[in-house]
């Protein structure tokens, strides 16, 4: 018994003594592999002798402490007033995956630090003398940020392989941002060069989704199309192109057709000098006759067949030129509005009951629609995005996997391969899973529930629900 | 093995626990807290807990094999309950937090730290010294066996060689081996000193505290070990003897006397338990405000069918 004691007492005992550390270079690095266990206790010698022998195993393992070479130590300093920790020695490998640089020095978060610590890579001194764990854990966990729920799930992860940094909500790419494939660049410190957003963006941004890039080019408008709604924004790195009326009015510039079969004019008269670059100054009437001889005003001779199948069509189709109210239209513009004369026309035959009334129908059957078009209209319940969140609930870390960590660089880590949400109470609701999904962009969100040390991981998967249809 | 005569029902480790607590019935343990949750930091406190029957978790990464998160290492997170009871035995007080007074560097104990890691760099080196004129002789000897010259050239040579190595030797700084430790130095052992610093119990109380802290209470008394039971949807695994050893008995979920549980949520907790091949505890305390005298009602639900 007075020999268990004594080797209890040098477990114990916090400091070891120089021989020790020097043994301490030899140490078995293999972790006892726990047998099976039983299922009733028995109270017979062996049952009791096994529980020992674990018992004895697991302190042996609980009380060691961590001795390392001076020479695999990288040396920091806790500063306290940034809650941070500057490295006074160059970092190792770590530096690859953790860390980012401010002022010229080479910076941990506390967590990071406090993890590398617990590994036996870093020692970290705060007022000239080393710190514990125990004070790493005190100083450095201190925040609501990063408090002590955050830093195990930070450290279980790690332990696993994972990359995890923290999370900037700033640094999601928008939805247009992604469909123009940006890169994703990054400055030392680890924050994302945002294009600085105006503050009406965060509503801006739902619209900005549905703009669709090849229907607004009409006119003079060009590549202004993006900042047409809302407020311009005022960092546009874009050339800025002044929204100005179209300069020509094209009401009144003839286009002839040349190549019309029934009209040919011998020559045409010259263009308003207005209308020309100025060097150009006036130029004469243009003689047609050379130019038609270039244009190919042949028959175009048919198969029997062809010339049956055009026989068929045009019985059924009129030539919009031999209309004779679109002939007395002499622009666009005027054979546009008998269009919409036309159309009107056909809706005077609805009936007065059901257009004149203060309720009028969803839907006119001679409108030319779509089927999705169609359904949204009659929906009745409509998907929404619950954007209005609350403080409490965050997205704390960037996971990035393990198998990509050979590769992988601080200043463009790409797309990570999960978020993180730590919490220990109640699950959240379907308001909070909604706007932490939004605020992640295309990237999962993962949920660590940690319940008193033990970490389970949960995900909540989006779902729509297919509609049958083609929009 | 004396089977036949023993017939133990209860677990043996209650007896052991017993002796073991007599004899270290002085020393109060201490609980650092960090932010709501009880922390241990000090092996021996560990120890000294675990043989009253508090199993706690542990959450570091351990020393020896920082990279997997099968077995871990200090700190031992507790429950809130576990550290209640404690304190209630008076055998543990919360060591207030004592990181907010920032004093200045302390010159005497920088002095201290140096000297000390001066004096255990000397140490290394000289111990450094012996391991190579060790393995030196060693060699030596095994060639002078092979060879098998003279006894006297041997001895010549070997002394020859030993000092040539005690002046070409140098133990560089950056080899020597260096404690990081894991609990703060500092507070002595003395239990009167302990019981001076102790601070309230900062975990506020409401009655799901107090319900969880009745049954874990009562459950202890009973001597099973509890832990904490997230992955199983419950609040406490109930174990017959220490779990390193023995599987979950019981999975037990506290409610309130008066608190009405939904079919659904019984059914599913039921289930639950039955895959697992645990048997499901419904535990209520009884409503009254006194600490002793009111009981702990157990429900066990267990799954079976019409035959």
């Amino acid at each position: 018994c007075e020999r268990r004691v004594a080797s209890a007492d040098t477990n114990w005992r916090r400091q070891s003594y120089p021989s020790e550390l020097f043994e301490a270079r030899t140490r078995s690095h293999k972790i006892p592999v726990r047998g099976q266990k039983d299922f009733i206790p028995t109270g017979w010698d062996q049952q009791r002798d096994r529980l020992q022998q674990s018992l004895d195993e697991h302190w042996n393992l609980v009380s060691e402490e961590r001795v390392e070479r001076l020479g695999n130590l990288v040396k920091a300093v806790w500063i306290s007033s940034d809650m941070i920790v500057e490295l006074q020695s160059p970092a190792g490998k770590f530096w690859q995956t953790m860390g980012f640089s401010a002022h010229g020095k080479q910076c941990l978060h506390p967590e990071e630090a406090l993890y590398l610590m617990e590994f036996g890579n870093l020692q970290v001194f705060y007022q000239d003398l080393p710190l514990s764990i125990q004070e790493g854990y005190e100083r450095f966990l201190y925040s609501k940020t990063m408090s002590i729920q955050h830093y195990q799930v930070f450290g279980h992860l790690k332990r696993l392989g994972y990359v995890v940094n923290r999370f900037d909500p700033s640094s999601v790419p928008s939805q247009y941002e992604r469909q123009l494939n940006l890169p994703q660049s990054r400055d030392r410190s680890g924050r994302l060069l945002k294009r600085k957003r105006s503050h009406s963006s965060t509503s801006m941004e739902k619209d900005s989704s549905h703009v669709d890039p090849t229907t607004s080019t009409e006119g003079g408008q060009g590549r202004s199309w993006w900042s047409k709604e809302g407020s311009p924004d005022p960092d546009s790195e874009l050339p800025g192109q002044p929204q100005s009326s179209p300069r020509w009015d094209f009401s009144s510039i003839p286009f002839p057709d040349l190549g019309s079969r029934c009209w040919l004019p011998s020559s045409l008269t010259s263009p308003d000098p207005c209308l020309l670059p100025r060097a150009v100054g006036s130029v004469g009437a243009c003689d047609v006759a050379p130019w038609l001889q270039r244009l190919n005003l042949r028959e175009v001779r048919m198969s029997r067949r062809e010339w049956e199948r055009e026989r068929d069509r045009d019985r059924y189709r009129r030539d919009i030129n031999q209309d004779r109210e679109v002939r007395r239209c002499r622009n666009w513009a005027e054979y546009q509005e008998l269009q919409e004369r036309r159309i009107q026309r056909s809706r005077r035959d609805r009936p007065a009951h059901l257009w004149e009334g203060p309720v009028t129908p969803l839907h006119d059957p001679a409108q030319v629609t779509s089927t999705g078009e169609l359904l949204d209209k009659i929906s009745v319940i409509k998907s929404t995005r619950l954007l209005e969140g609350s403080e409490e609930w965050r997205i704390c870390f960037n996971i990035y996997q393990s198998d990509t960590v050979a590769e992988f660089k601080k200043s463009a880590p790409g797309k990570p391969y999960s978020r993180m949400c730590v919490f220990d109470g109640p699950v959240p609701d379907l308001w909070t899973l909604k706007l932490l999904a939004f605020q992640s962009g295309d990237v999962p969100v993962t949920y660590a529930v940690v319940d008193h040390g033990d970490i389970s991981f949960y995900s909540f998967k989006d779902f729509q629900i297919p509609t049958d249809v083609s929009f | 093995m004396d089977s036949p005569e023993q017939k133990i029902t209860k677990t043996v480790s209650r007896v052991d626990a017993s002796k073991e607590s007599m004899a270290n019935s002085r020393q109060v343990i201490g609980i650092n807290f960090c932010g709501p949750t009880p922390l241990m930091w000090r092996a021996d406190d560990l120890k000294s807990v675990r043989e009253l029957g508090i199993i706690g978790t542990l959450v570091g990464s351990l020393a020896r094999q920082p990279r997997q998160n099968t077995r871990l290492g200090r700190p031992l997170e507790l429950l809130p309950e576990e550290g209640r009871l404690l304190a209630d035995m008076g055998r543990a007080a919360v060591i207030p937090d004592s990181t907010n007074e920032d004093p200045e560097v302390n010159p005497e104990q920088v002095e201290q730290y140096h000297a000390g890691l001066e004096n255990s760099f000397q140490e290394q080196g000289a111990l450094a010294l012996e391991d190579r004129k060790a393995t030196l002789m060693r060699v030596m000897t095994k060639k002078h066996n092979e060879n098998s010259g003279s006894q006297e050239d041997s001895d010549g040579a070997v002394r020859d060689r030993l000092e040539a190595l005690a002046h070409g030797f140098s133990f560089p700084r950056t080899a020597m081996a260096v404690q990081l430790c894991t609990a703060r130095a500092g507070l002595s052992h003395c239990p009167e000193v302990r019981r001076f610093l102790a601070a309230d119990w900062p975990i506020p109380r409401d009655e799901r505290s107090e319900t969880r802290f009745r049954v874990f209470r009562d459950l202890r008394r009973q001597g099973f070990y509890l832990t904490s039971a997230g992955k199983f949807g419950g609040d406490y695994l109930v174990y017959p003897g220490d779990p390193l050893r023995f599987h979950a008995y019981f999975i037990v979920v506290c409610i309130s006397m008066d608190e009405s549980m939904p079919l659904c949520d019984v059914l599913a907790i039921a289930r639950l338990g039955s895959n697992v091949k645990k048997t499901v505890l419904l535990c209520s305390s009884g409503g009254s405000q006194e600490d002793d005298g009111e009981e702990v009602v157990y429900t066990s639900l267990q799954w079976s069918g019409m035959v």
